[in-house]
């Protein structure tokens, strides 16, 4: 995506618009949050990718391509970037008991202890992090409202985001950030090089752009996967063997 | 949870499907969207004119240390029938849907009530068939509310998908911390007998699970058209001509989800995984082959009866026909 050419596309009536020093601000805390070097522990997951290498069922970057693409696009990828793009509304909206319930339904829709894990403890150390490098009152009202319950990663991602940066930049690159990632954990597992997994995660930009385009129009009902085999995946990574990752 | 709340959905009979969502409390628009959504009426009409607007309602409830079935509605097309239970098996109530298949428009409500202390089966008499649809939606509702120390089994024969079929089911769960389901659903991809797929179509599947009304557990499964991308993606459902999950909801996920570990080790052929999300056992079927896939099913469904309800392995017969 071309964030600062698309950067100006929905910035949200109502709040203060973040892009008056020009983007620089706004585009400098989504450097942050997406980085690798955010410490929210997304290196150890794989979201079921270990597994499908064990299987056979990903062995080259044309097979890490394909599986990434279909995690984005109809995984975990697409109902997290509905989820967030709808808990960013719900705090702009200052409608809390909304964003309460996208919360709920969002920690629910794990399909696997590790997918749990995966989203949860991301979710909660993302908040942790953010609130003490980059504090701002939703973050706040966020961990109070979700007291002793799961705060899932696309509604800590939304209550950084709301307000701070725009939405559908923010969506893209999350959703990148999720698909690197995923490159990443197939660079180690496949094996492939790091020219290899950098060639993926560049075949997989349009891929993020229609999922991201399509979320920032979708209605939460259309929260969903058609993802079984990743749910399998999953499930069968509990009891594989030899493990480097969380999921 | 007040069993009494829930019952009270089935004294709707005529499907209002408002009253569905009004169960979920505190979910705002985000509870059940499937039966929300409208769609555009059909371009052309269906082949059988007369659509079906069904319901069927089961009350179970202890009397004298037995359980019993109370509160019974049912509308055309539905038909509830009581078997005479098999030694040692819990009452068992059998659902038949007398219209020979469901087709676009179609809507079908199901309540399930297991009040506390009771033991019941409810299955169904054949595998449901789904027509193709030139647009209307066809629509499958279940409301499953399990009381404490209850054991409510859901076993419905699989749903065939026929090529072009659209198709919206939920499964919405209430249950007290103490009760225990287990549930199965599987999905046939097109009549395989034919070699038919399921090309084309719509399918959206919903399951909610509150435990003492707090949701625990939310699946959405999305199938829309082109549906070749997704049947055929490695992490979609590379291939697969049928799929099942079961549920085991309460007390006991580990040890179901280890009973479901024993089966898939006999059989490679299927995939076989399982896990267990807070108070929910998960377990997922995956196979090319829609009559070994439900061999597996009824394999893993057994032992987890027989581990934790010490229930018969063999389900009920109409299971084996």
């Amino acid at each position: 995506m071309g964030m600062t050419i698309t950067i100006t596309a929905t910035t949200p009536t109502t709040m203060p618009d973040p892009l008056a020093d020009g983007g620089e601000a706004a585009l400098y805390r989504l450097l942050a949050w997406t980085s690798p070097a955010y410490p929210t522990g997304a290196f150890s997951y794989s979201h079921g990718l270990e597994w499908a290498v064990e299987d056979g069922l990903v062995r080259d970057r044309a097979g890490l391509e394909r599986w990434v693409a279909h995690v984005i696009e109809h995984g975990a990828g697409w109902s997290d970037a509905v989820l967030f793009v709808h808990a960013c509304r719900a705090i702009e909206a200052d409608d809390w008991l909304a964003l309460d319930a996208i919360a709920d339904l969002a920690a629910a829709l794990r399909a696997t202890a590790e997918l749990a894990l995966e989203s949860g403890q991301q979710g909660a150390s993302f908040l942790a992090i953010t609130r003490a490098a980059w504090p701002a009152p939703a973050l706040d009202r966020l961990a109070a409202l979700r007291e002793g319950r799961p705060v899932p990663l696309p509604v800590a991602q939304a209550a950084a985001v709301a307000g701070a940066v725009p939405l559908a930049p923010a969506l893209s690159a999350l959703l990148g950030a999720f698909a690197a990632n995923l490159v990443s954990a197939g660079v180690r597992l496949v094996p492939l090089g790091q020219t290899d997994g950098q060639r993926a995660t560049a075949a997989l930009m349009p891929v993020v752009a229609r999922t991201a385009r399509a979320a920032l129009a979708a209605p939460l009902e259309d929260v969903g996967t058609a993802a079984p085999m990743v749910d399998w995946a999953a499930m069968r990574h509990e009891t594989q063997y030899t493990r480097l990752f969380r999921s | 949870m007040s069993l009494e709340t829930v019952g009270a959905v089935g004294n709707a009979p005529a499907v209002n499907l408002s009253a569905v969502t009004g169960l979920a409390n505190g979910m705002g628009g985000a509870s059940l969207p499937a039966m929300r959504s409208v769609q555009p009426p059909s371009p052309r009409p269906t082949a059988r004119l007369q659509r079906s607007d069904g319901a069927g309602r089961l009350h179970f409830v202890a009397a004298g240390g037995r359980t019993q079935a109370r509160g019974l509605y049912q509308s055309d097309p539905v038909r509830i029938l009581f078997p005479v239970p098999e030694r040692g098996e819990p009452l068992p109530a059998v659902l038949v849907t007398t219209s020979g298949g469901l087709v676009g428009g179609d809507r079908i409500r199901l309540d399930l009530i297991a009040d506390p202390d009771t033991t019941a089966t409810v299955g169904t008499q054949a595998a449901e068939k789904v027509y193709r649809s030139a647009g209307e939606v066809t629509r499958f509702a279940a409301g499953i509310a399990v009381g404490s120390g209850a054991w409510l089994e859901w076993l419905p024969q699989e749903t065939i998908l026929f090529d072009g079929a659209r198709f919206a089911r939920t499964t919405e769960v209430n249950l007290e911390s103490g009760g225990r389901l287990l549930a199965l659903e599987m999905l046939v991809f097109g009549r395989r007998a034919r070699g038919e797929t399921f090309a084309g179509g719509m399918l959206r599947d919903d399951w909610r699970i509150r435990v003492d009304g707090r949701l625990a557990w939310a699946d959405a499964l999305r199938l829309s058209e082109p549906m070749a991308p997704l049947f055929g993606a490695r992490a979609g459902l590379d291939g697969a001509a049928a799929m099942a999950t079961v549920i085991l909801a309460g007390a006991g996920g580990g040890e179901a989800r280890d009973a479901v570990r024993a089966v898939a080790e006999d059989r490679p052929v299927v995939r076989i995984g399982a896990s267990v999300v807070g108070p929910v056992m998960i377990a997922r079927f995956l196979g090319s082959d829609a009559r070994i896939l439900r061999e597996a099913v009824i394999a893993a469904v057994g032992r987890i009866r027989n581990r934790l309800a010490g229930l018969s392995e063999r389900l009920p017969e109409l299971w084996y026909g």
